[in-house]
């Protein structure tokens, strides 16, 4: 990207001048306290006051990119893509946005753009559970691991997730090549516009993923399958792979026989938050949907679902305010409205924040509800 | 061959522990960079992180025993942070021992120097065998 006209022109943003429409939907426009932005007025900023000044609209470090606003518009304006852009710029000239975690998560991955490397990521791998070296399928499992080591007190599933998507695989006699030496996949910053990251990351997890004979590769990850899809191919390279979120490798597979229903009597009803990567992004809504009413649960669905499903509220680790809680707070509560017994999600992000929210002691019992990821309740099935 | 090491003390017993030492013109290896800090419940992962991306061979954490902690709850909190920061660098890659975390009596810039000499040690050993 070299300048944010091109950026203006090339996401069609002009197109927001005589609109604002997505104001309303924006989870951060609606929730915010302290100033007020929306896409339309971040835009109208960067048109009349010039780059300098959109660097302190208070929109484009708390965009979520999460797409709400896209959905809804009239005029296909690329608004996620045009905050990229502007944060890439930003970027260059040493803006950007507050991390969180004391920039815990930030560091790790600058840390794994080393080449030269060697992690001892793999100890999660349960006994019984089949890998190989051969096989024509990747499972690439992000950051669980690490996210494991972080936010144990959040009592989250990390790697338990990985060691279900593996039940999982070896069930439908499938056992994946996973990588020694895997990297973060870059899309948090990628989407914070820290492209020397993210390239290097890119760059040793494209070289490592070519390096094995596998013709596909299985994520339990919306943002690395979107991130390996999509952003690879876009900005460095093309694997040539086959991409997919578990939960479409599951909907294309023949299940019967393999998954049995609901033995779990406590748990009937059961709700579920699309994450913006798979949904938004990858436009898959219905094939977790129709896993869980396999599985014999029945949806109570959420006000807010598929294309208009509200975000979990935090994204790429930065930003982290009171508009994320309150987004957060509100997406409990729709939760439990429905009279779910369990939330489910499939990303283990949304876990993490909403898990987090639950976790404040003044709403406490208010927001209470399971949450569990698609991948360890299927697998909890087998 | 030389190595980084940053030493993370509290204000009290290691501050003080240091000082000592200091006054007392005891010496310590100078790889040795102190960085004060009020309580050791200041630290996070994320600190511990970023010191090792800058290139530190070990980082090193100095407070108060738990009984001593002038913050009540600091000495706990870091033991957290510790087993934390712990289990991430080992995913890294690290070996444990290039974070540790111990406490010594406050003033006491013999133990200090005593502890702080070991920890140095058992880096440059690790250095050694690579
Ligand atoms: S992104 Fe679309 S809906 Fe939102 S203000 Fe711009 S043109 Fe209108
Ligand atoms: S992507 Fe989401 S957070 Fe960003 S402007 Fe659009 S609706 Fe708001």
């Amino acid at each position: 990207m070299n300048s944010i006209m091109e950026s203006i022109q090339s996401n069609r943003v002009w197109f927001c001048l005589d609109c604002g429409k997505c104001s309303s939907v924006c989870p951060i426009t609606r929730h915010m306290v302290d100033g007020y932005s929306s896409p339309r007025l971040l835009v109208e900023t960067a048109i009349g006051n010039g780059e300098d000044e959109i660097l302190e609209d208070p929109l484009l470090w708390t965009c979520l990119t999460c797409k709400r606003c896209s959905e809804i518009c009239p005029s296909v304006v690329h608004f996620s893509e045009f905050i990229q852009d502007v944060r890439e710029l930003a970027r260059g000239q040493n803006h950007s946005g507050e991390c969180t975690h004391s920039g815990m998560i930030q560091t790790w991955s600058r840390m794994m753009v080393d080449p030269e490397m060697r992690q001892n990521r793999l100890g999660w791998v349960e006994e019984g559970l089949r890998v190989s070296t051969e096989s024509d399928t990747l499972y690439f499992v992000g950051c669980l691991p690490y996210y494991d080591a972080a936010f144990e007190k959040l009592n989250i599933e990390g790697v338990s997730i990985a060691n279900a998507a593996l039940k999982i695989l070896n069930h439908l006699g499938i056992e994946p090549v996973v990588l020694e030496d895997e990297r973060c996949c870059g899309h948090d910053q990628f989407w914070q516009g820290d492209m020397d990251t993210f390239r290097g990351l890119a760059e040793v997890n494209l070289g490592n993923i070519m390096d094995t004979e596998a013709k596909r590769i299985i994520t339990t990850c919306p943002e690395c399958a979107w991130t390996l899809k999509h952003t690879y191919p876009d900005t460095i390279g093309d694997s040539g792979m086959e991409v997919l979120h578990l939960t479409e490798l599951l909907a294309e597979s023949d299940l019967s026989g393999i998954i049995p229903g609901n033995q779990d009597s406590s748990i009937q009803k059961v709700t579920y938050q699309d994450p913006c990567r798979l949904g938004r992004y990858s436009g898959v809504y219905e094939a977790p949907r129709d896993l869980i009413m396999g599985l014999g649960y029945e949806i109570r669905e959420m006000d807010h679902n598929r294309k208009a499903s509200l975000c979990c509220g935090t994204s790429c680790w930065s930003s982290c305010g009171q508009v994320n809680k309150k987004n957060q707070v509100e997406r409990l509560r729709e939760a439990k409205s429905t009279g779910a017994d369990l939330l489910i999600t499939a990303c283990q992000k949304c876990q993490i924040h909403l898990k987090c929210a639950q976790s404040g002691p003044v709403l406490e019992g208010e927001l209470q509800i399971d949450i569990r990821d698609l991948t360890t309740l299927i697998a909890d099935h087998l | 061959m030389d190595s980084k090491i940053i030493l993370f003390t509290c204000n009290w017993n290691a501050y003080s522990g240091l000082e000592a030492a200091g006054t007392e013109r005891m010496s310590y290896s100078p790889m040795v960079y102190p960085i004060r800090l009020s309580c050791l419940g200041r630290i996070t992962p994320g600190i511990i992180l970023k010191a090792f991306e800058k290139g530190a061979d070990g980082v090193y954490l100095l407070g108060c025993s738990e009984s001593e902690c002038h913050y009540q709850t600091g000495s706990h909190q870091v033991e957290e942070v510790y087993l934390e920061s712990q289990n991430l660098l080992t995913l890294l890659g690290y070996g444990k021992n290039q974070l540790q975390l111990d406490f010594i009596p406050t003033g006491d810039g013999a133990s200090f120097v005593e502890k702080v000499e070991n920890f140095v040690n058992g880096i440059q050993d690790l250095q050694s065998d690579k």
